[in-house]
This record gives structure tokens, sequence and C-alpha cells, in this order.
């Protein structure tokens, strides 16, 4: 019982929480650089990629040519190296002991929340409208869910987001009782079995 | 007279807290077996869920260990035995190869390029044809195979009705279906067939998926050969000029055609 409470103790500390949002945004970057530097080549050189490849899962170069993949007028992929360095910062600054108002925690919350929405769409888009993945893609989904959920629980912690009392009262016991490691890791696991639905067999091959 | 009435409220007050102690106590109870069983519930729940990730990996593992398509590889007439269906003279001086996906959106764009030099150069018996109908991109219809389906029909036509291949061929990429959606239905496919003059009883066979085995052997040949279609090659060696423009295609055919002699 003493190790569960620990573990708690452990769960809901700053430590853990940016931790958690640092190495998961420090994956976001990567995936986002890799997907830039594709971006940038297959711009500047349409002829390099102009063949169905085999054995890519990735059909026909589809997914970087698609317009989802260039929903504003440029690579997805820039907003990832765009924003993810300031939740580095964050994460760095609140790791070192900063806080920062709730204001400035609560804007974090509403505009990460419209990329947690946009790397969803994209993910929707890619499985069953292009009809191909990227792995990279995938890793970007993973790493903003984790992001957005270390973000939440320290903003529910921390009443940051200008909740009425009526639903801050329930979401700081949502946390207590640990439901929201189990929101996500069913979430993870759900997210995970599609995956392997709709590609088991090109996964595999 | 201070005491006692002091005493009933003492006690009415203990009353009244022990009341409200309880309730709260209740409450917290209460919701703390809720909490029990919601954990409990999200544990089975995930517990269904990496069992379901488990079957599904085993059972995509095991297909892709095994042969995926069922039933005798059955070889179409008028077809190599490296997996190509042949069209124009056989004695013609140059072999050109175009390994090709019905689905695939270059090889679309290839023979809207070179389609009609290639027609010409066969009838004018310099090129003898080899196309590899694969189906590698069966992922990108939504499930219909329509890579799958299209190569089977290719192959029945050429085993069936050889001389109108072309004609099939050229309508298959005529309306070649987005990369990415369900593709022609099979009664689309066999409308493309009858307007290129194949027989109904021809068409008729398309359903029964006959070269469906020796469309996907001659797909797994060809992909440990080729890295991506389409890939064309001219007396074996591959042609690296631009595929997408006619001229530089024909100026090397007919480069091999007066060359060696």
């Amino acid at each position: 019982m003493t190790a569960l409470t620990g573990l708690r103790a452990v769960r809901h500390s700053d430590v853990w929480i940016f931790g958690t949002m640092l190495f998961s945004a420090c994956l976001s970057l990567i995936a986002s650089f890799v997907l830039s530097v594709d971006a940038v080549t297959l711009a500047a050189d349409p002829a390099s990629d102009l063949s169905c490849n085999i054995n890519a899962v990735i059909s026909c170069g589809t997914v970087g040519g698609s317009w989802q993949a260039h929903l504003f007028g440029f690579p997805n992929a820039f907003l990832g190296l765009v924003a993810e360095p300031v939740v580095i910062t964050v994460a760095v600054a609140s790791l070192g002991g900063v806080r920062f108002p709730r204001w400035f925690m609560c804007a974090a919350q509403v505009v990460y929340t419209l990329g947690f929405g946009f790397a969803y769409w994209l993910l929707y888009q890619s499985m069953f409208v292009i009809g191909a993945l990227c792995p990279w893609c995938l890793l970007v989904t993973v790493s903003t869910t984790l992001v957005f959920a270390s973000l939440t629980h320290v903003n529910l912690r921390d009443g940051n987001l200008y909740l009425p009392p009526r639903v801050q009262a329930p979401a700081v016991r949502f946390l207590h009782a640990d439901l929201d490691v189990l929101a996500v890791t069913i979430w993870l696991l759900v997210l995970a079995l599609a995956v392997v639905l709709k590609y088991g067999g090109t996964l595999f091959a | 007279m201070t005491s006692p009435r002091g005493s009933s409220m003492g006690k009415q007050g203990r009353e009244r807290s022990r009341a409200v102690r309880e309730a709260q106590a209740a409450v917290l109870a209460r919701r703390s077996r809720r909490q029990r069983w919601v954990l409990a519930g999200g544990g089975l729940v995930i517990v269904a869920l990496l069992a379901a990730i488990v079957v599904v990996v085993v059972n995509a593992a095991g297909s892709k260990s095994g042969d995926t398509v069922a039933g005798a590889v059955v070889r179409p007439a008028n077809a190599t035995a490296a997996g190509a269906l042949t069209i124009g003279d056989p004695d013609a001086p140059v072999r050109l190869e175009v390994f090709l996906d019905y689905m695939c959106p270059f090889c679309g764009r290839f023979e809207r390029a070179n389609g009609a030099e290639i027609d010409r150069l066969v009838g004018a018996g310099t090129v003898r044809l080899e196309v590899y109908p694969l189906a590698f991109l069966d992922e990108a219809s939504r499930g219909t195979e329509y890579s799958s389906r299209t190569a089977n029909a290719a192959a029945t036509v050429a085993d069936r009705a050889p001389a109108q291949l072309p004609a099939f061929h050229r309508a298959l990429f005529d309306r070649q279906p987005e990369e990415g959606t369900a593709g022609l239905t099979d009664d689309e496919i066999a409308g493309l067939a009858r307007a290129a003059k194949v027989p109904d009883d021809v068409v008729a066979q398309f359903g029964e998926r006959r070269f469906a085995a020796w469309v996907a052997a001659s797909t797994k040949t060809a992909l440990d050969d080729i890295s991506g279609t389409p890939t064309v090659r001219i007396d074996g060696r591959q042609f690296t000029g631009d595929l997408y423009q006619a001229g530089p295609l024909t100026q090397a055919i007919t480069a091999a055609a007066t060359g060696p002699q």
C-alpha cells in the first residue's frame, strides 16, 4: 500500500509530469524534423519519387504529396517544428522550478488541444482516405497524445483551466483515482489495435 | 438551567454532526466502490485490447508466412515463365518489359505518355511487349483488392482473347481510379472488357479469379527484382530516361532495334 501511495505521489509530481512531457515533445520534434526534411526533399525534386515504391507501406509517396499534408500551404510537419520547442521549453523551465501564470498554461492547453485534434484528423485521413501509413506520422500521433495527457494532467492538478468547481472537483477526483492513466492506456491500445487491424498484413510483409 | 439545555443542544449537535459524518462516509464509500468498479472494468478493457492486438498480429504474421492466395498456380497462355503477358510478334527484334500495377498512378502517367507509341511499335513489328501486371497495391483500394482483380482480368484476357489484350490494357488505364479509392467494381471492369471486344464468355470468367494465384506468385517474383512501378526494360536492361513524356522511350527502342544490326 505504501509503495502504491509512493508511486501515486511520484505520478502527480512535477518531475514525472514534466519529464514525460519533455520526453514526448522531444520524440515529436524528432519525427517532425524527419518529416520536414522529407517534405523539403520531395518539393525540391518531385522526380525523386515518381514511382510506386515497393515495400514502403506509404504506397506512392501519396501521403507526403496529398493536399492533407499541406493543409495550410506548407508541410504540416513544420507546425511540429514550431510548436514542440515551446513545449520543450515549458517542460524544462517547469522542471527547473518555474511556475507559469494560470492564463499562460490555459492558453498552452487550448493551443495544444487544437494540435492534438489536428494530429488525429491527419491520422484519420492517412488511414481511411489516403490509405497509407507513415511510421513517423504515427510517432507524432503517439507523442502528441502523451504531451496532451501530461499537459492536461498538470493543468487539472493545479486548477489552471478556469473550470467551475462543479467540473474541477470531479476532474481532480478522476486524477486521484488514477483514471487518467487508465484512459490514456486504453486510448493508446485502441490506436495500436486500429493500426494492426488496418495494416497488419503489410507491417509484417 | 443552563447545563441541561446546553447538554441537550450538545447531544442534538453531536447527533447532527454524526449524521453528517455518516452521510459523508457513505458518499466516500460509494465513490470508492464505484472507482474500484471502474478500475476493474478498465483493467478488463485493457486485457481485452491486448488480447485482440496479439490475435491480430499473430494472424497477420501467420497469413504472411503461408501463401496468401489459395489455389494452384495456373499460368495463362501467352505468358512468359517470368510472369509477363506477351503482346505482339514473338519474333520482333526488341523486347520491351513493363512492370506495372493497374492501381499505380505513375503507371497511368507512363501509359498516357507512351501508350500510343508502344502500340505503334508493336504494330510495326519492332517491339514484343511483355507486361507484368503486379498486385502489390492491393492495400490502396480500401479492401477491394483492385490490383489483384484487374491483374487477374488482364491474365484472363491474355489467356482466352489475346488479340483484345492491348485494347483492354489501354482501357484500364484510361479509366484508372485514383489510388486509395475502392477502384472500379467487377461490373465496371467487365464493361471495359466488353467495350474492348473481349467475348462475353471470357468476361464471365473474371469472377473465377483463376489466375489470382499466378498473379500473386509473379508479383512475389517481380518484387525481388524491381524496386517500384513502372519499371521499364529494353532487351533486359532498365530504361532510365524520362518515362513520363513521349519521345525518349521511342528513341531508346529505335536505337535498340537498329543498333546491334
